[in-house]
């Protein structure tokens, strides 16, 4: 837990022992977690503030909490506070977030936030308790046992300034640790999506591109608009899925170092940024993203200020006064810094700091508390009391209750594709027009749960006269169902439907066009 | 040096735990067998449906008028998007809850039942207009079904459960068979209590 001295930086260990031990015990500077404590922090402190003022209402005996033990069949595994108290544990939540993430009392911090957000989550599994809450927990646990805020923190700043050291100037100055905390993050990460491609193995859909293709023309995350056009193109989701799959298989192993890192962590921030734009992700992609800076280590940090000095001296003098206003801001707040809190960094010992922190916590908990009492989230200290119940539309109670009815036919069908060509199992290239010699495939994807099903794909010409008839029978387990046609000489040039049926009506109809070649290369039927 | 050998042996538990949580989903082995699991096992996106769910919770008063319960009049809360918290309860494990949480906090007439009913549509109505038209040649009129899934007392105690809209859609999809509901009838469920008890038992089913 503290400062190691058993491996130096640059030294070759021989032997498995040596290597695991140089592995998780090498010093290092804690760049890349303090990376990490300032971005979990963040994105903690956009779960806890938005809800906060729902506090009473999600996670205490006040309101409605909803226990995850519950789905496990344990009723009573943990204490449900009441309204005031669930109310002061989510400030305290937000206070150390807030804390940690500038780092102060970095380790108290992260420790109370570790244990108050899991246990809050754990009180309300339908809308707090997600996966991304897991691995939070997982990372502010880990955190709590690192020195992640030895840099790029207050504790750091007023450690300079209780002993009287200069501002570090090189790497060597700064506190060296040993890196486990940092590698438990990183295969934390990896266990994270080798799960989740484990999970894909389960899920045969996936592969087939129907599960995604699900997921994205849902609202059930966040809305996701380039999700929905994707759907447009569903051979693409198949392409992906095994992309993502190998990746998240691939990232474990291959992820250390080298070009390989650089690779699996592209394709992460790629994976994370689609899962935003197709599937509606906000939190979840922040989350994972927080926990790649685990893979930044101390050269990095050096290869970048180097980079930065380098590009620094050629174009800063161009390009910096431009962004003036947003560069002078830290520094016009270190100087505000220093030369309001000198007095207090010289005298607060780290005893003196947590007593502050201590203070300070309890004062703005008791307040939210007094404050949220105030706000009167249920509306029943009003002047005219508790608000009342709002009546539903007898209309709308009348659909709810007119009985369960089964199924509609239309419903079931999810798709009726043409193409020519197919990837994946799904058709590519949907068009309308064929040419002498093209083949035609249409493509009727299922919605389960259908029964089975006797389907037919007939061709009708102009005049709606059928002139081509082919069934087939798509069992229950089966999802499409697919027809070839050949565009031959059998059929004039012109216009034709393809209606699609099941036993007993139409479902829906294509219309698609004939056009005459000069090459007369098919002759044979229609199909 | 016992720093170092508690910090190895805190090491390998943690690494121990992720590798059984691998394990466990891998086999389906004790996966689901106590809350913790959850923090071991990673399977989002397990599931999926061709259906979009909502729940609604309503009550019914003593005058024949039906009653929204969630959200409840004090304000909707939406922890995703604009979907409110009561529809992420996938396992209708919570409606009493929320349901009587609500009368608890609210003015209203003296209730005889609460309802949980399930809404249903196919997800395809879910696409915008646009890209509904380059995908489907009929014009989208999108449709719902209601099933009641749930029926309670006013004091939140479960008088009738029903099987979930999709499990009872999928019944529908098997039981089409004449052979299959020839032998499902000769097999009626049951449940033997036992003759002393004194207790009333809940149902199995």
């Amino acid at each position: 837990m503290t400062t190691t001295s058993h491996h130096a930086g640059n030294e070759i260990p021989s032997g498995l022992r040596a290597r695991i031990g140089k592995f998780f015990f090498a010093e290092e500077t804690s760049f890349g977690l303090a990376l990490v404590r300032i971005v979990i922090c963040i994105a903690c402190l956009l779960v806890t503030v938005p809800r906060w003022i729902h506090s009473r209402e999600l996670y205490s005996s006040d309101g409605a909490p909803t226990p995850l033990a519950l789905n496990y069949g344990y009723a009573d595994l943990l204490p449900i506070p009441s309204g005031g108290l669930a109310v002061a544990l989510m400030t305290i939540l937000t206070f150390c977030c807030t804390t940690a993430c500038i780092g102060w009392c970095t380790r108290a911090s992260l420790a109370i936030s570790a244990v108050l957000y899991t246990y809050l989550n754990l009180l309300d599994s339908i809308s707090t308790m997600t996966k991304y809450s897991v691995i939070t927990s997982h990372v502010l646990f880990l955190l709590a046992f690192s020195h992640c805020g030895a840099v790029w923190s207050v504790d750091a700043w007023l450690r300079r300034r209780r002993l009287g050291l200069p501002q570090p100037t090189s790497l060597a100055e700064h506190p060296k640790f040993a890196a486990w905390p940092r590698r438990l993050i990183q295969i934390l990460i990896g266990v994270v999506y080798f799960g989740a491609s484990v999970t894909k193995l389960h899920t045969p859909a996936y592969f087939s591109g129907d599960q995604l293709w699900h997921w994205m023309i849902t609202n059930v995350n966040n809305a996701n608009p380039v999700g929905e056009w994707m759907t447009l193109y569903p051979a693409s989701l198949v392409g992906f899925a095994y992309l993502c799959v190998i990746w998240e298989i691939l990232f474990l192993f291959v992820s250390w170092r080298g070009w390989s890192r650089v690779c699996m962590l592209t394709m992460g921030v790629g994976f994370h940024v689609m899962t935003t734009l197709t599937l509606g992700l906000y939190l979840f992609p922040i989350t994972c993203i927080a926990t790649y800076f685990a893979f930044v280590n101390s050269e990095d940090v050096v290869a970048a200020a180097a980079r930065w000095r380098r590009w620094n001296r050629r174009h800063g003098e161009t390009w910096l006064p431009r962004f003036n206003a947003v560069t002078r801001l830290p520094r016009v707040l270190a100087v505000w810094a220093t030369t309001a809190l000198r007095p207090a960094g010289l005298r607060l010992t780290p005893a003196g700091s947590l007593g502050v922190f201590g203070m300070l916590l309890t004062v703005v908990s008791v307040g939210a508390v007094e404050v949220e009492y105030r706000l009167d989230i249920y509306g029943e200290r009003g002047p005219n009391g508790p608000l009342a119940l709002k009546e539903i539309d007898p209309k709308v109670v009348k659909q709810m209750f007119a009985g369960s009815k089964r199924l509609r036919e239309y419903d079931k069908l999810l798709a009726f594709d043409i193409g020519s060509s197919m990837f994946g199992g799904m058709i590519t290239g949907v068009r309308d027009t064929f040419q002498y010699g093209d083949s035609i495939i249409a493509q009727c994807s299922l919605s389960p749960p259908h029964e089975d099903m006797w389907l037919e794909c007939n061709l009708h010409d102009a005049n709606n006269v059928l002139i081509d008839r082919v069934g087939q029978i798509v069992v229950r387990s089966q999802l499409r169902g697919n027809f070839l046609y050949r565009a031959c000489d059998a059929l004039d040039p012109g216009t034709y439907f393809l209606v699609l049926r099941t036993g007993t009506q139409e479902l829906t109809r294509r219309k698609i066009e004939i056009l005459p070649s000069d090459e007369a290369r098919c002759r044979i039927n229609a199909n | 040096m016992i720093k170092r050998w508690l910090t190895g042996f805190g090491i390998t538990a943690y690494l121990g735990t992720l590798m059984f949580g691998i394990v466990s989903h891998a086999a389906n082995f004790q996966d689901g067998s106590h809350p913790s699991m959850y923090f071991i096992v990673w399977d989002m996106f397990c599931g999926w449906s061709a259906y979009e769910n909502r729940t609604h919770i309503v009550g019914q008063g003593v005058s024949g008028k039906y009653y929204e319960l969630s959200p409840g009049p004090w304000g909707d809360y939406q922890p995703y998007g604009n979907i409110s918290r009561h529809h992420y309860d996938s396992f209708n494990l919570n409606p009493q809850t929320i349901a009587v949480n609500c009368l608890k906090h609210t003015t209203h007439e003296p209730m005889t039942r609460l309802y949980v009913v399930e809404e249903a549509w196919a997800k395809k109505y879910n696409l915008p207009e646009s890209l509904w038209q380059q995908r489907y040649s009929e014009p989208k009129e999108p449709y719902s079904y209601f099933h009641v899934r749930t029926v309670l007392t006013p004091e939140g105690q479960i008088t009738g459960n029903a099987v979930p809209w999709l499990s009872y859609q999928t019944n529908f999809t098997i039981s089409d068979n004449p052979r299959l509901q020839r032998e499902s009838q000769t097999s009626v469920p049951m449940f033997m209590v036992r003759p002393i008890s004194e207790t009333s038992s809940p149902s199995a089913n």
